[in-house]
This record gives C-alpha cells, structure tokens and sequence, in this order.
C-alpha cells in the first residue's frame, strides 16, 4: 500500500515537473512580438491593424475600390489629385487643374521632376497609359469615368474629356493611381514589388495577410521617417483589439462604440473620432403604392425616434444627421431636424389612407447594423407600421438592391469623393432609378449642379436639391458616421482620415 | 491488399468527380451575380454583358458544366477575376497555414485524446474515468470561438506569453493550434475510452490475464492494437474536416487559412476559387480515408486479407 501511494506520488511530482519545464520552455521561447507583429520600436517600425484585407496592390484591376487595396495604393503610387484628411481636394501629381467652358474637360498640370521608385522619370505617357488602363481592366474605378478618354497636350500636361459635363472630376480621381507605362493586365510579377512614386515602396507582400512598406527613397515629397511599415489582416474585431492593447499592432481603427471607453482608459493608446462621409441612409421604395406617397414617408420617418436611437447605440461614432450627406461633403446643405412625433405620425399615417396591415421588407447587410435596425423597426412597430428586417448576404442585398426587391432599404453610404455629384447626383436621378422615385425638378437640379464648376454655384445647387430630398422623404437620414481610431501614443503625426484610408508617410515614432 | 487500394482510388475518383460537379452546380444556385459583387452596384449593364462573357457565365449551363470537367481534368482551375491571379495559386498560398494549423492540432489531439481515452478506459467507472468524462463533456461543449477567446485573454492579454494572432513564428501557432484541437480531443478521448472499455471485457483479454501478464502488458501488446481501429477511422475522417472548416479559429487568431479564404470566395460569389478549393479539400480528404483505411488494415488482419 504504502508503495503504491509513493509511487502514486512519484508520478506525480514527475508530472508537475514535466509541466513547469513545458511551461519555462513555452515561457523562453515565446514574447508577444512576432516576425510581424511587435508594435512601433526604437528603429521607427509602425504595425498597423488593416480593417479589410489587402487582396491585390492593382489599383485598376477587380480589388481596386477595395479599401484594402486603396490604402495600400496611396502609399505606393501617386494620383494626379488626392483628397486631404478632411476630403477637400489637393494635388498629388497635379500641380493645378482647370475646367473647360462647359466641363466636358479638365486639363491638369503635372509636377515636373517626379520619378518613379526604380528611378525612372515620370511623364503625361504613364498618366495617360494608366488611365486607359483603368478603363481597358473595366474594374469597379472605371465606372467612375464612363466614356471619358485622356490625352496628352504635353510631357506635363494631360486633358480629360467627358461625354457629359462632370464637375466631380477631381473628387473621382482619387480613385486613380498612376502606373509607369507598359504594365499588362495580370502583371503578378509587378504586382509582387511595384513600381510606384508614392511614399512608400513594398518590401512584402503576402494576399489578404500583410503587407510590409519601406520608404521610397526617390519620393518627391517629404520622405517617410519610419522605417518600415507592416499592414496585417486580422478581420475579427475583438483580435484587432486585443492586438492593440498588448502593443502587437500600433494602430486600429472601424473601431465600434462599445470598444472605445476600454480603450481611453489605456494610458498608453491615443483615441479619436472624426466625422466621414458616411451616413446611414434608409430609402424608401417609392415606386410601391404602401409608399408612393410622400406624406407618408415623411411620417414613418417621423414615427422613428432616431434621436434616442443613435445616443443609445452610437454615442461617440453617431451624431444626428442634417442632410442627405454629411458635412465633410461638397453640397452639404443642412436641413430642418425631423421632430420625433409618433402621435402625430399615426394621426398623418391614418389621414393618407395607409396600409397598416401591410408588412414592410426592411433589407440590410450586415449583422453588426442588426441592433440599429431593430430598434427602428420597433418603434415603428408602436406606430401600427409592420416591418420584417431581412437581413441578406452582401451579393443578394446587392442583387435586391438594384431590382427594387425591397420597401425600406438601410446602407451605410459613404461619398468617397467628398462630392455630391457621386452620391446625389448619381443615385437620385430617374434614370439611375435606385429607390423608385422620380422627379423632373431634382433631375434638373443634379444635372445643372454636376455642369459647372463654380463651387459657389454648385453648393447652391445641391442644397436645393437636398431640400427636396428632405422634404419628400426620399429616405430617412438618421446619423453621420464618424470613424474611431485608436493608436500608440508613441507614434506623432498621424492623422486620423476622414475616408478611412490614414496615411503613414508623415508618422514618426520616437525612434524614427 | 492491392486490390483495396485499387478499389478505394476508384472510389475516390467517383468522389473527386461527384464533388466537382456538386460544387459547381451549388455555387450557380446559390442567388447573387459574381459580376455585380466584382463591379459593384454602380456597372452599367454593358459592362456587366462584357464582365458575364469574360467569366463565361453567358453561355449555357450544360456548356459551363463541360468545360469546366475539361478544364478540372487538365488541372486548370481558371482565373479568380476577384482576386486577379489564378484561382489554385490562392488556393495553394493558402495550403501551408492550413497545413501548418492542421497537423499541429491532430497532433495535439491525437496525444491528449488518446492518453486521456487510456487512462478513462484503462479502468472503466473509476474516478479518472468519471473525470475524464466530465472534462471531454466540456470540452466538446464549448463553441470553438469562445475557448479562442478564453486562451487570448488568458495568455496574450493577461499573461502576455503568446501572440494574440497572426502568423510568422512557431509562438502563433500555439494558440490557434490548442483552440482547433480541443473538440477533437473530446472525440478521440471519448472513442478511445468506449473502445477501449469494450476490448478490455473480451474473454482474450481475460486469457491474458490468466496467462500472468501485468495490467500494463495486457493494455499495450493486446487491448490497445484493437481499440484503436475505429479511433484511426474517425481520425482520417475528422483531419479532413479540419482542413476546410477551420474558418472560425481562423478569424479568431487571425490564421490565414483554406477555410476563410472559401468563406469569403463564396461572399464574393468568386466561383473559380470555391471550385478550386473544394477540390483541393475533398482530394485531402479522399487521401486522408485512404491513409486511414491501409492503417486500419494494418491494425486488423482480417482487413488486409479480406476476412471481413
């Protein structure tokens, strides 16, 4: 008996020591900072949360409005024109630019002097060769140019033309990057190390995992200070902030509002929202009887007490919306609040004869608007309007979209232009025929505003249009989206971006 | 033995070729236009004619069908206009973290499980057994995503031991590794002990006893061998599953695997990277059962020479 228990206990002190070995050997060979992850450090090395994946660093190709691809984009290359943090248009390889009479063409002056990565000088060929590249690959960027051509007028000058006037030109060329000319449509080897003139060059690129950024020593502008720059893929929310409280990644951001006051409290971390152009946008299907009224409309949206709403869900990244587009956009004009009244928009429902045994469909696409539209749907509930919420898979939603397969349509909808002429101007129209409804005044307005360029004239314009929107009820317009981000306070000169797309070429550490 | 194998290519084959045309056809069933997802909802309908004719999504179905069986049979997969690369090459960069997150898991499973299942079957009802239940029990009942999380807090956020996600060094494969193999613990665990259990009441076992072998001879030159036939089975079976269906550990730790890059082929409706795939998956698989089935007749006899 009395062997057994020693053995018993021999074994057991046999075990314990295994796992305390196990445990210093996992404990030696382990520190929180990997190949790729490890956080801003002496030597100016800046780790970065990517909130999409990069799937491809073509900016012309099938990936190239993906934001993944974007924000690798502006690092790499340059545009004749770029949006500012706070989306107003600068030039990139623009020095200027200049309408013609009737803004069918814009003539842009090139930088001189500018080089690619490799050396090689950058001139109106390449523009023009990546332009008619872009449309050639007929990727999601060339539908921002329908029917436009590019030519040259000289090595430092190139000319757009436009079947139409378009005065959103230079807000749509931010999608544009240019390429040194002779690159074919699936140049993988390219893509695999690019040449480009923007701030940074790649050093590494793995497809939807990282990307790893050096400086361009041949960059005309001020050159990054940092030494290296890792962009890493980690789509789950909760490991992109778990990664940032140990230090793995020094910068996040898309972060939602219940991450943020953890966040604050951590002394080391650095929290700010800015406002975008995004806003939630929730049209109404016009071309329905239930709908084709705008009293209506204007009642259901009435019946939502959004104000209470956005508060509850969006403390710091929602504020109440005042227009069809949010204030970092050009032709923002604010509007009349809506008052919460749902007496008065049962008593409004009643009067117009609706439906109240009808049941509305309310599509949506992604799960984390599910609180949101729940809560809209409940008040509206309390009202005697009947919604089911269907919440559908992006390429269905997308599908439905189009073909009017729903009443109540949510989307979070950004400008990424910083002009109305993409947002209104092209989703409002008859003919675009997006939300069923239709009317001769705003077409002509959207029309006169996208064919001047006087911005005066055009800000004018829209907030006429804008008007219109509101008071017909196109659609509810409950809240401005800000972006919150959240970065090691060791880093200085980042900016938080407006468009979600933050620029590294000007952040430091204390080391770089 | 040969004629086994034989037999089980063919099968296979049979397989390749049911997953292939399943696939295929599932994919187009399944509602949403992949030339509106890669243009976005802003393409003129000109554009989306030119984009169906590229992807050959305007011919008809029975014509798709065979070219694509003519293109799998000379193993190209097509292009991923998605991805713009060819859809095998993503399908294959994606291999190793799989690979990597996969054996590692089995391996863990297969020690922990099988040790647990002897120590629990070794001596059926006694309180190791009732332990090791209880904890398998757990272990099986917890979603994958929520022990994930439970060892990030622990051994990234508090003890600051691990990497939270990622890949690039054998320390990021700790986590993911130990997550995905939890539940396949429980199952070799609990097939080992039942197996186990049951041989160790057959009358040879009884014979070796009486024969004056110790308790430790009988479990491993006699009990062993046999509990471990249908614990192989499901182990073939389970490593296959792993391969493709890993996707929620993948999100977790941020492990750039087979599994999520499916998962967003089909949101994106990119056909070519879904077929490719789940060819590639149902061939492992295909092997897997292969490797399992020679070692399960390695373990038996009968098997090899066709008794049963």
């Amino acid at each position: 008996m009395t062997s057994t228990r020693e053995h018993g206990r021999s074994r057991l002190i046999r075990l314990a020591t295994t796992a305390a070995a196990g445990a210093a050997l996992l404990a030696a060979c382990t520190t929180t900072g990997g190949e790729d992850g490890g956080g801003s450090s002496a030597s100016g090395d800046v780790t970065v949360a990517g909130t999409y994946p990069i799937e491809s660093l073509d900016p012309h190709g099938a990936q190239g409005a993906s934001t993944g691809t974007q924000l690798a984009a502006q690092e790499i290359f340059s545009r004749l024109v770029k949006p500012a943090a706070d989306g107003t248009p600068e030039g990139d390889l623009a020095t200027s630019w200049k309408a013609g009479k009737d803004v069918t063409s814009w003539t842009f002056t090139l930088r001189s002097g500018v080089t690619f990565s490799d050396g090689s000088a950058l001139d109106a060929d390449d523009v023009i060769a990546s332009f008619q590249r872009m449309i050639a690959l007929n990727g999601p960027n060339a539908g921002n140019f329908p029917g436009d051509t590019m030519t040259k007028v000289s090595a430092t000058e190139v000319v757009l033309h436009s079947p139409a006037p378009d005065a959103s030109v230079p807000g749509k060329l931010g999608t544009f990057y240019v390429l040194p000319s002779g690159v074919g449509k699936d140049d993988t080897a390219f893509f695999n190390h690019p040449v480009g003139s923007g701030p940074f060059t790649v050093d590494a690129f793995t497809p939807s995992q990282s990307l790893v950024l050096v400086p361009n020593t041949k960059y005309q502008g001020t050159k990054p200070t940092l030494s290296k720059v890792t962009v890493r893929n980690i789509p789950e929310l909760a490991s992109r902030m778990t990664a940032l409280r140990t230090g793995e990644v020094d910068v996040a951001w898309g972060i939602p509002d219940d991450q943020l006051a953890s966040l604050k409290s951590q002394q080391d971390l650095t929290v700010k929202t800015v406002p975008s152009s995004a806003e939630f946008t929730m049209w109404f299907n016009s071309s329905i009887p239930a709908l084709k009224d705008a009293k209506v409309r204007r009642a259901i949206w009435q019946a939502v007490d959004f104000g209470t709403i956005v508060g509850k869900l969006y403390p710091d990244t929602g504020k109440a919306a005042d227009a069809p587009v949010t204030s970092v956009v050009l032709g923002h004009a604010a509007q009349p609040a809506v008052t919460y009244d749902p007496a008065a928009a049962k008593a409004a429902l009643t009067a117009a004869g609706f439906d109240f045994s009808k049941k509305l469909r309310l599509q949506f696409a992604n799960d984390e608007f599910k609180p949101f539209v729940q809560a809209v749907v409940s008040d509206l509930q309390k009202v005697g309007v009947q919604v089911e919420p269907l919440e559908k898979e992006q390429a269905v939603f997308t599908e439905d979209l189009l073909a009017l397969k729903w009443d109540i349509n949510f989307q979070q909808l950004a400008t990424p232009s910083y002009d109305a002429a993409s947002n209104l101007g092209r989703l409002y129209t008859c003919a675009a025929r997006r939300m069923g409804y239709c009317n001769k005044q705003l077409d002509g307005l959207l029309a006169a505003a996208g064919a001047t360029a006087d911005k005066q004239r055009r800000t004018d314009l829209y907030a006429r249009a804008s008007r219109i929107i509101w008071q017909d009820a196109v659609g509810m317009y409950p809240m401005s989206v800000s972006i919150a981000y959240a970065w090691n306070s060791d880093l200085k000169g980042f900016v938080p971006d407006a468009s979600g797309l933050p620029d590294f070429a000007t952040v430091r550490t204390g080391g770089s | 033995m040969i004629r086994m194998i034989v037999h089980r290519l063919l099968i296979g084959v049979f397989v390749m070729w049911g997953a292939a045309s399943l696939i295929f056809l599932v994919v187009r069933a399944a509602p949403g236009d992949p030339a509106t997802v890669l243009l976005g909802p802003d393409a003129t309908r000109s554009q989306l004619d030119q984009l169906h004719a590229s992807l050959g999504l305007d011919r008809p179905l029975g014509a798709q069908y065979l070219s694509y069986l003519g293109d799998v049979c000379r193993l190209d997969f097509g292009e991923s206009h998605w991805l713009g690369r060819p859809a095998m090459g993503a399908v294959l960069d994606r291999l190793p973290a799989t690979i990597d997150l996969t054996v590692t898991a089995t391996v863990i499973a297969v020690i922990v499980g099988l040790t647990l299942g002897m120590l629990a079957g070794a001596r059926p009802g006694g309180l190791l057994d009732r332990v090791v239940s209880a904890c398998t029990i757990a272990l099986q009942s917890f979603p994958t995503f929520w022990i994930g999380i439970m060892l990030v807090l622990v051994f990234a956020l508090t003890l600051r031991l691990l990497p939270s996600s990622g890949v690039g060094s054998p320390q990021h494969l700790v986590l993911p590794a130990v997550t995905l193999s939890f539940p396949f613990v429980a199952i070799i665990a609990r097939l080992t002990r039942t197996s186990l259990a049951e041989t160790m009441r057959e009358s040879y076992i009884q014979t070796a006893r009486s024969k004056g072998l110790t308790e430790r001879q009988v479990l491993f030159g006699h009990a062993l061998r046999n509990s471990l036939i249908p614990v192989v089975t499901v182990v073939g079976v389970q490593v296959g599953a792993l391969v493709g269906g890993a996707v929620i550990v993948e999100n977790v730790f941020a492990w750039p695997g087979l599994g999520s890059l499916v998962v967003e082929a089909v949101a994106n409706r990119d056909y070519t990277v879904v077929q490719g795939a789940t060819l590639l998956i149902a061939g492992i698989v295909v092997v897997l059962n292969l490797m399992a089935d020679l070692l399960v007749a390695q373990l038996d006899p009968r098997i090899r020479t066709g008794a049963v």
